[in-house]
């Protein structure tokens, strides 16, 4: 008995370190959000190069980042959000791009590059955007207007709700006020914090979830939102409407990034390379109803698509807009007038 | 003397709170709104985007390899420690007592993350190896746990006996005690399955690459991904539960 134990322990280490180690030159391995990318353009990549592709995944960029920093290696490229990779480009971890081998490059949206926070795509490659706005109920707002100002209508007292999170709200503020989003002067964000407090007179609450169930349910008439959560609430209930502040708003974006680690470059520049080819991005871009920053794509993309508020932003707004960057020790600023506002009367 | 009717509605409240979110969930599994919000009418199409994704399969298969390898790894460490504590006092087993309560109390995240530490330490490759090796970890202790509470009721002395009319101490373990155990350590593997198929903290960072399993692939889904196919998958997995629960009582039942 002991024996057969002891047969069947060392037969299961033997099958698992085959299964481990059987590392082929043909696999490209991808750390991405789960149900991120077209699986028929998995397989179209896969057919054209010759090679598998093994998909891994995380539930947030935090997770992604512990555990590779902790040292986790054998992944060949990430897809991630825009803040993160720049902490982990700061800290070492991704290579530098060699634009020559991604000869799809010039589809990258330019408007896009000018505000993202890796603009000469030194290390990073834009893959899909998404940014925040005002959903509203079209029956019961009168006059809405593609403004923050609304957050001041006084018509709409306790009836809306702003994000309860200082980068969103405030940098809201600011964008109002015509300011930056990743502002650092003390003065700017005064001013952003009187807004903020102006306009907590006029809201139920600061709220993330909850205010999406009460938008649905009536009790809400305008909230602070992601598009991607208003294009659910709105494929749900008819009323609802979604608009980006013409002041500008904060954009994010999942960008692609080739860890320092990684084992397989040479397919992870050609993923890379397909993927910003128009006619891949288009279809990624229809499977998930986000939009990609890539021109060419986008031409090819219905009307319907195109239109829809809760999907693309115009250009004019892009102009507009920031993407959120990681501050590290300044971010202080934000949680003290974060402080100041949940404790005005 | 009228029978009170609170446990009525206490029942009837667990029924509505366990199974009604359940049926929910199947139902919309048919539904064809996307967001699963007002019924859009009949379809099959969330079915179908299911059995077309691969990497839910091999996220499945990732699943059962590991949780049945770990079931009967410490179907048998799990075991072997419990007799162990049971039959000897000494100093070593206060300390293994102490080794086998650990995991329980510790959480997740720090087992998780400490094993990755490690691991690298040790610059194991990570993949399904490593996972299987922390879920070992921690369920040998509610295999154990599970089979202690069996030995509580143990009687020695039949081990005695055995052993007095001339079996061996292993025979008289093989024939006596495994037996009479048994019941204690199936409820344990059942534990350490269940405990293993779902976890999703300590295997996310022990995972390695081409090992993702079925929680990871769920949890990273609730960002961009279908809730709808999450609901099918939801189905699926209900009809297997209780197509093996019929199954089993069957044939407890015939016994």
């Amino acid at each position: 008995m002991m024996k057969r134990i002891v047969l069947c322990l060392l037969a299961a280490l033997v099958v698992f370190a085959g299964t481990s180690c059987g590392k082929k030159e043909t696999e490209l391995h991808v750390y991405n959000w789960a149900d991120y990318v077209n699986p028929e353009v998995i397989t179209q990549f896969e057919k054209a190069n010759n090679c598998r592709v093994i998909m891994d995944f995380f539930d947030s960029n935090e997770a992604l980042y512990a555990k590779v920093k902790a040292g986790a290696v054998g992944y060949d490229l990430y897809i991630c959000s825009s803040y993160m990779i720049n902490v982990m480009y700061q800290q070492n971890m991704l290579k530098s791009l060699d634009h020559g081998k991604i000869d799809n490059l010039g589809n990258v949206d330019k408007q896009y590059l000018k505000l993202a926070l890796d603009k000469d795509m030194q290390y990073s490659v834009p893959y899909m955007m998404s940014f925040a706005g005002i959903a509203y109920n079209k029956d019961k707002v009168k006059n809405f207007k593609a403004s923050w100002s609304m957050f001041g209508r006084e018509d709409l007292k306790g009836r809306m709700t702003l994000l309860n999170d200082v980068r969103e709200t405030v940098g809201a503020a600011l964008k109002f006020n015509g300011f930056s989003y990743n502002t650092l002067s003390e003065a700017e964000l005064a001013k952003a914090r009187d807004t903020v407090i102006k306009w907590k007179k006029n809201i139920a609450k600061f709220e993330v979830d909850e205010a999406k169930r009460g938008l649905d349910a009536g009790e809400f008439f305008l909230i602070h939102t992601y598009n991607g959560d208003a294009l659910q609430l709105m494929d749900q209930n008819k009323k609802l409407a979604f608009a980006v502040p013409e002041e500008g708003t904060s954009l994010s974006c999942d960008d692609m990034v080739i860890p320092e680690t990684a084992q397989n470059i040479k397919l992870a520049y050609a993923f890379i390379n397909f993927m910003l080819d128009p006619a891949v991005s288009a279809k990624n871009m229809e499977y998930i109803n986000y939009l990609a920053p890539n021109t060419a794509a986008q031409k090819l993309m219905p009307e319907e698509f195109l239109k829809n508020p809760a999907v693309n932003l115009p250009a004019s707004i892009v102009k507009k807009s920031d993407v959120l960057k990681d501050l590290g020790a300044e971010n202080v600023k934000y949680s003290k007038v974060w402080d100041e506002i949940k404790m005005a009367q | 003397m009228n029978r009170s009717r609170t446990p009525f509605y206490i029942v009837m409240g667990i029924i509505v709170f366990l199974y009604v979110p359940l049926l929910i969930v199947i139902i919309n599994s048919f539904n064809m709104s996307r967001f699963g919000g007002e019924w859009g009418g009949f379809t099959l199409k969330w079915y179908g985007k299911l059995f077309n994704d691969r990497d839910v399969w091999h996220a499945l298969s990732n699943s059962l390899i590991v949780a049945l390898s770990t079931t009967f790894t410490s179907m048998v460490l799990g075991t072997v420690a419990a007799i162990a504590l049971y039959r000897f006092r000494t100093f070593l087993q206060s300390v293994n007592n102490v080794f086998i309560y650990m995991p329980l109390v510790v959480p997740d995240i720090l087992i998780g993350i400490s094993l990755l530490l490690f691991f690298v330490a040790l610059k194991v490759h990570l993949g399904l190896f490593t996972i299987y090796l922390a879920h070992v970890t921690f369920c040998i202790s509610y295999v154990a746990m599970v089979v202690m509470g069996r030995l509580q009721d143990f009687n020695y002395s039949v081990m005695e006996a055995a052993m007095d009319l001339g079996a061996s101490w292993f025979t008289a373990v093989r024939r006596i005690m495994i037996p009479i155990l048994a019941p204690g350590i199936f409820a344990g593997g059942l534990l350490a399955f269940t405990l293993s198929i779902d976890d999703f903290v300590i295997t996310f960072f022990v995972t390695g690459p081409g090992a993702a399993t079925l929680p990871l692939y769920i949890y990273s889904m609730m960002k961009h991904g279908s809730p709808m196919v999450i609901n099918a998958l939801t189905g699926i997995f209900l009809t297997f539960t209780f197509i093996i629960i019929i199954i089993s009582k069957k044939l407890l039942e015939e016994k």
